[in-house]
């Protein structure tokens, strides 16, 4: 099975690495046995533009799924860091403070935000989607977000 | 490093899709028409990159200042890869990091702020143009 | 034949930050981008597209583009048909400025009311451009 499944629009090609659990609202999850390592999708990173500004939540902060847990700046827009598990954070990428840019350069590499602590790893990874159901959402989302430009 | 020849060429990056190429451009501009246009010699990156001769013999002989509006860094990739060595290599979006409250919109032409903007960005690279071209700080 | 639902082109402009011929270009192709023929038409960056940027180089492999440059040097023009082959369409801004006898701008930034005007007079040119290539003329 190939590292990423691809889908174009106009020139753009979005991707969906495969093996990574997502959520609704477009975050990746990598689980590592009791841990997870979590970012943002090459979607989301693509339609919402070049990050300027990270601004994460401190070590140790419990997070539950669909809470705000930081927030990200582009020219175009600050969204938030919406969490997709529950768990506490035990460590943050330490190359965001200067370099968030990674998240546009690698979104699934380099450009990781947290590690976190499950608490509830069945329950968290049976909300999540798998790399073709996340797929098959983002396909919907890019036509909505990006119409017929 | 090249020597100071009273010289700086200035390539910004060309983009044509996002504020932060029209920053880098705007930047350019600022550094060749206001902050010091007796040094700053402004070229077409697409000349350098299909290997203009003119152009080509401006980046060969005179330091040369990159100045990039994404992270994938055309302006000076492009010139490196012809064996150019870039004195100073800008991303734009670290002038608007450095400067929060300056938020630039616009692509194809900066908004007020932008201007603003570019124009503050220009004023501090007026140092390391100095520097570069071999003359006194003004 | 391709379905023409689905065909885009691809617009090549020239950044040309030299020349206000280049300003020129790039505004008018925004328009085009933007107000004229959106939906229809795809930007590529010329200085990504001539770096290797996958998504211009897939683009250019799959859809007919249109080359704008500023000036006879041709930098898309020539970029494009090294990399993608012969572009539909090659627009020159210095040959459509002579062919209706406009007397283009002499700023590179800050166009005065009338220069608008002109860019207004290209993008038209290129939207006719774009409409010849998506019905299939050459």
């Amino acid at each position: 099975m190939s590292e990423f499944l691809e889908t174009t629009h106009d020139k753009f090609v979005f991707r969906v690495k495969t093996g990574l659990y997502y959520s609704r609202d477009d975050f990746w999850v990598e689980i590592q046995g009791d841990q997870a390592v979590m970012g943002v999708s090459d979607f989301l990173q693509k339609v919402r533009g070049d990050v300027a500004f990270l601004e994460t939540m401190p070590m140790a902060t419990e997070i539950r799924p669909g809470e705000e847990a930081g927030t990200i700046e582009t020219i175009k827009a600050t969204y938030g860091i919406i969490a997709p598990v529950t768990g506490k954070i035990i460590e943050i990428n330490p190359e965001m403070e200067s370099s968030p840019y990674l998240i546009n350069q690698d979104p699934y590499g380099t450009g990781w935000i947290y590690r976190i602590q499950l608490h509830d790893r069945v329950r968290d990874q049976a909300e999540l989607l798998n790399a073709e159901s996340y797929m098959a959402l983002m396909q919907e989302k890019i036509v909505q977000e990006m119409g017929n430009k | 490093m090249k020597k100071p020849t009273g010289k700086v060429v200035v390539i910004p990056c060309s983009g044509i899709g996002k504020v932060y190429g029209a920053l880098a451009r705007e930047t350019a501009y600022e550094l060749a028409e206001r902050v010091r246009p007796d040094t700053i010699l402004l070229t077409c990156l697409p000349l350098v990159v299909v290997g203009d001769e003119q152009a080509k013999q401006l980046v060969t002989e005179n330091p040369v200042i990159t100045i990039d509006g994404c992270p994938m860094k055309c302006a000076h990739k492009s010139v490196e890869s012809h064996g150019i060595e870039v004195a100073q290599s800008y991303q734009s979006i670290s002038f608007y990091v450095a400067h929060k409250d300056l938020k630039p919109e616009g692509v194809t032409e900066l908004d007020e702020t932008g201007r603003k903007l570019a124009a503050v960005a220009a004023d501090e690279l007026a140092a390391v143009v100095d520097s570069l071209a071999g003359k006194e700080p003004k | 034949m391709m379905d023409k639902a689905l065909i885009k082109v691809g617009i090549v402009s020239c950044s040309g930050e030299e020349l206000p011929e280049g300003t020129l270009s790039r505004l008018a192709c925004r328009k085009v981008l933007d107000e004229l023929k959106p939906g229809t038409t795809v930007t590529i960056c010329l200085p990504l597209f001539i770096a290797g940027g996958e998504e211009e180089r897939n683009f250019t492999a799959k859809f007919p583009t249109i080359t704008v440059d500023g000036c006879k040097k041709r930098c898309a023009q020539r970029s494009t048909e090294a990399l993608s082959g012969k572009p539909a369409k090659s627009i020159v801004i210095t040959e459509i400025m002579h062919e209706k006898q406009i007397t283009p701008p002499v700023r590179r930034r800050n166009l005065t009311e009338q220069d608008k005007i002109v860019v207004q007079v290209v993008a038209e040119e290129l939207a006719k451009a774009v409409d010849d290539v998506l019905e299939g003329g050459e």
